[in-house]
């Protein structure tokens, strides 16, 4: 069943199928052929090179099933909560209620990038006032409208304040529609004055007590409303509960992490990891089958490094990632081009940083919600940049853009200016579009560049 | 020794043999592109190796650079024009620092340490108002050739304020102002500093001098003056900009026969 780690087509990974079934592969209820996804309509997955392990083959197959799984979750019962513009905080509370789970209506930004447009939710952004001057969570007005993509859930949760300007109008025209939101702030996280009580977040940020309380209250009110549309007390107990859950996943995906970054020879493409990263905001709507394919994940990576397998040669550049991107192939083109991850910040880094234990729960929340990279400075998210980049060797660091996504537009020049300073490493600010095939040998020029710059500081 | 750098520019393509062992430029030339990037670059190295009465088995090395590098099958390896263009530069000015590259379809500025080696680059290849179509577009208006407008541009007393944002916008504004009787010559000074202001939006404030223009657009007289305008620094022309890349191809064809060697 085990072959040599390679990068495979998805018409590769059907005869792969084939053999691992015949071997004997367990699969979980939502398993199956790769292939079957692009009959569904994710004609982008024939564009894309994947990790040829069953673990990796688990990973997309709960990716890609997630719109059946939240419809499935309807039809059984379950409450279904949308957590909108947050990235890993209100889904920790909304899992620890029984017969519960939570989606992330944002996620829908990718419809249209793994569909090929071929979905009508842009175009039906467009008709109600949010056009291409937007950022492509656009998408997610179109998704609640049609309906297709996602069950109506059963409660709506929103956070305003310091979150994107971009996001909240999207938000507010949804609830102009006819869809009820519970909004709730979040404030910007500020640097503490001189004599200000102040508490240190995770994620090596601080910020003052007055601001923790604040997001505390703010949380309070979206346990109550949790409870009463869940028809059960949201008390400290069960949010511990859920928390150390939430750890168990988020140490999980750390332990992955490390792995993949420090392994001589990378155990695991780009694109694989981007994903891992991306189901610790909100367990692709199971939080249990999330644990299981890092499990699994963590398995296969660990048994490469000790055979001594990898993928990419062993002289592959070790690039440091900021950003996701909008379309997939980027992850590909980094390892065509003949570099490999060594580090990342996906914007969600907060999502991957355990949350206190060692505090009551309703302030472990609050603290990991101020921790948000996008509720602080750019200079603050430069800072955690260079100190992880330092720690994981980066030879270089790519900055990624998505048009008209930026959450500050001068991020990408702040960013450069700090690692240079403090790293000296060489920065490439790289924007990919939802689709890229047309720039694809302007892309490819640019990484191939970077990493030509990292072989010429090695030769020096 | 012999070996070859060819660069593969979307508008025209440059191909520098270099004797390895002196590094003596042995023969250049350029041609435009066309649809077979291939056999256009066939076609002219072969040329230049039959000026040099030589047989194509006498070039140890061809390294490819350029927008269709990758579509020259000939060549042995590729090299993006990021790192040949630094190469190209620092070996005819040992000193610079930066180098902005301005070619028919993109635009580059290259941040170089002290040591010649690329610290960090910025590319403008998704908008034609920082590159060579502009002045394209310009002389197809004007009904006139590229060569022309270098000469007009120097008989200008006030260049004409064009929008230096998008080349399709800034075209009716051409029109509108040779409707409005604006002399031609004011018109192309005018687009010459647009394609320079949007070159110095994409440099930003870090700029180190020696700064160094090159590209097929350096060559049009009028760009380095207005390139200096818009960076408020002093700009230098390497001898051949248009061959920077290609040198730099064939500079890095040379090293890497001695390292194999």
């Amino acid at each position: 069943m085990n072959q040599p780690p390679a990068q495979i087509t998805l018409h590769q990974w059907r005869q792969r199928y084939h053999d691992l079934c015949a071997a004997g592969l367990r699969q979980p209820p939502y398993g199956g052929p790769l292939q079957r996804h692009v009959a569904d309509g994710d004609y982008r997955l024939l564009k894309l090179r994947f990790d040829n392990s069953p673990a990796a083959l688990r990973l997309w197959n709960l990716l890609l099933t997630e719109e059946s799984r939240l419809f499935a979750a309807r039809d059984q019962g379950k409450n279904i909560i949308g957590t909108m513009k947050d990235l890993g905080t209100v889904p920790v509370m909304a899992y620890s209620l029984p017969n519960t789970i939570a989606f992330y209506p944002d996620g829908a930004w990718w419809v249209p990038c793994i569909m090929v447009k071929s979905t009508r939710d842009l175009s039906i952004a467009d008709t109600h006032g949010i056009d291409e001057s937007f950022c492509p969570v656009r998408a997610m007005l179109g998704a609640f409208i049609t309906g297709q993509h996602f069950p109506p859930p059963d409660l709506l949760i929103c956070s305003v304040g310091a979150t994107c300007d971009d996001f909240s109008a999207i938000a507010q025209r949804l609830s102009s529609l006819g869809w009820p939101i519970l909004w709730w702030e979040i404030p910007a996280r500020r640097r503490p004055d001189p004599d200000e009580p102040a508490i240190h977040l995770p994620g090596l940020f601080h910020a003052p007590l007055s601001q923790v309380a604040f997001v505390k209250a703010e949380l309070m009110r979206i346990r109550d409303a949790l409870a009463s549309v869940c028809g059960h007390p949201l008390d400290d107990a069960m949010l511990s509960e859920g928390i150390k859950a939430a750890n168990r996943a988020r140490r999980m995906l750390r332990q992955l992490r490390r792995l993949v970054f420090t392994a001589p020879r990378c155990p695991l493409p780009a694109l694989e990891l981007l994903i891992a990263e991306m189901l610790a905001i909100h367990y692709c709507s199971d939080r249990e089958e999330t644990l299981a394919v890092y499990q699994d994940l963590l398995h296969e990576v660990s048994r490469r490094i000790s055979s001594n397998q990898g993928l990419f040669s062993p002289d592959a550049a070790r690039i440091f990632w900021v950003n996701p991107v909008a379309d997939l192939r980027a992850m590909n083109l980094l390892e065509d081009c003949g570099g490999r991850l060594c580090g990342t910040e996906f914007l969600f880094c907060h999502a991957i940083d355990e949350i206190p234990e060692n505090v009551p729960p309703m302030d472990a929340l609050a603290m990991m919600a101020l921790a948000d990279p996008m509720v602080g400075s750019a200079s603050d998210r430069a800072e955690r940049i260079c100190h992880d980049a330092s720690q994981l060797g980066a030879e270089a660091v790519l900055i990624s853009r998505i048009p008209g996504a930026s959450h500050c537009a001068l991020e990408g020049g702040l960013f450069r200016e700090m690692i240079q300073k403090r790293l000296g490493l060489p920065v490439l600010e790289l924007e990919v579009p939802p689709l890229c095939d047309a720039l694809e040998p302007a892309l490819r020029t640019r990484i191939q560049a970077l990493v030509e710059s990292v072989s010429q500081r090695r030769a020096r | 020794m012999i070996c070859a750098g060819i660069d593969g520019g979307s508008r025209a393509i440059k191909i520098v043999l270099l004797d390895a062992d002196t590094q003596q430029i042995l023969a250049s030339g350029a041609c435009d592109q066309g649809i077979d990037h291939n056999a256009l670059a066939a076609q002219l190295f072969d040329d230049l190796l039959q000026r040099l009465d030589l047989p194509r088995q006498a070039v140890a090395h061809i390294v490819a650079t350029g927008y269709t590098r990758n579509g020259i099958r000939f060549a042995d390896t590729t090299v993006t024009e990021i790192t040949c263009h630094a190469v190209g530069v620092r070996r005819l000015m040992p000193h610079a620092m930066t180098i902005i590259e301005v070619g028919g379809q993109d635009s580059k500025l290259l941040r170089l340490d002290t040591n010649g080696f690329v610290r960090d680059f910025a590319m403008n290849d998704r908008c034609a108002a920082g590159t060579g179509r502009f002045l394209e577009v310009l002389a197809t208006r004007l009904n006139t050739s590229l060569s022309a407008l270098g000469d007009l541009a120097a008989r200008s007393a006030h260049p004409a304020s064009i929008s230096s944002t998008c080349v399709v916008f800034a075209e009716s504004e051409i029109i509108g102002l040779l409707a409005s009787g604006t002399p031609c010559e004011d018109i192309v000074a005018g687009v010459q500093l647009a394609i320079a202001q949007r070159v110095a939006a994409m440099a930003g404030r870090e700029l180190i001098d020696p700064i160094i223009f090159t590209g097929g657009v350096a060559l049009v007289p009028g760009m380095r003056q207005a390139m200096e305008q818009a960076i408020a620094h002093p700009v230098t022309l390497p001898p051949h900009p248009q061959l920077t890349g290609a040198l730099g191809a064939a500079i890095l064809a040379a090293r890497e026969v001695k390292v194999g060697s």
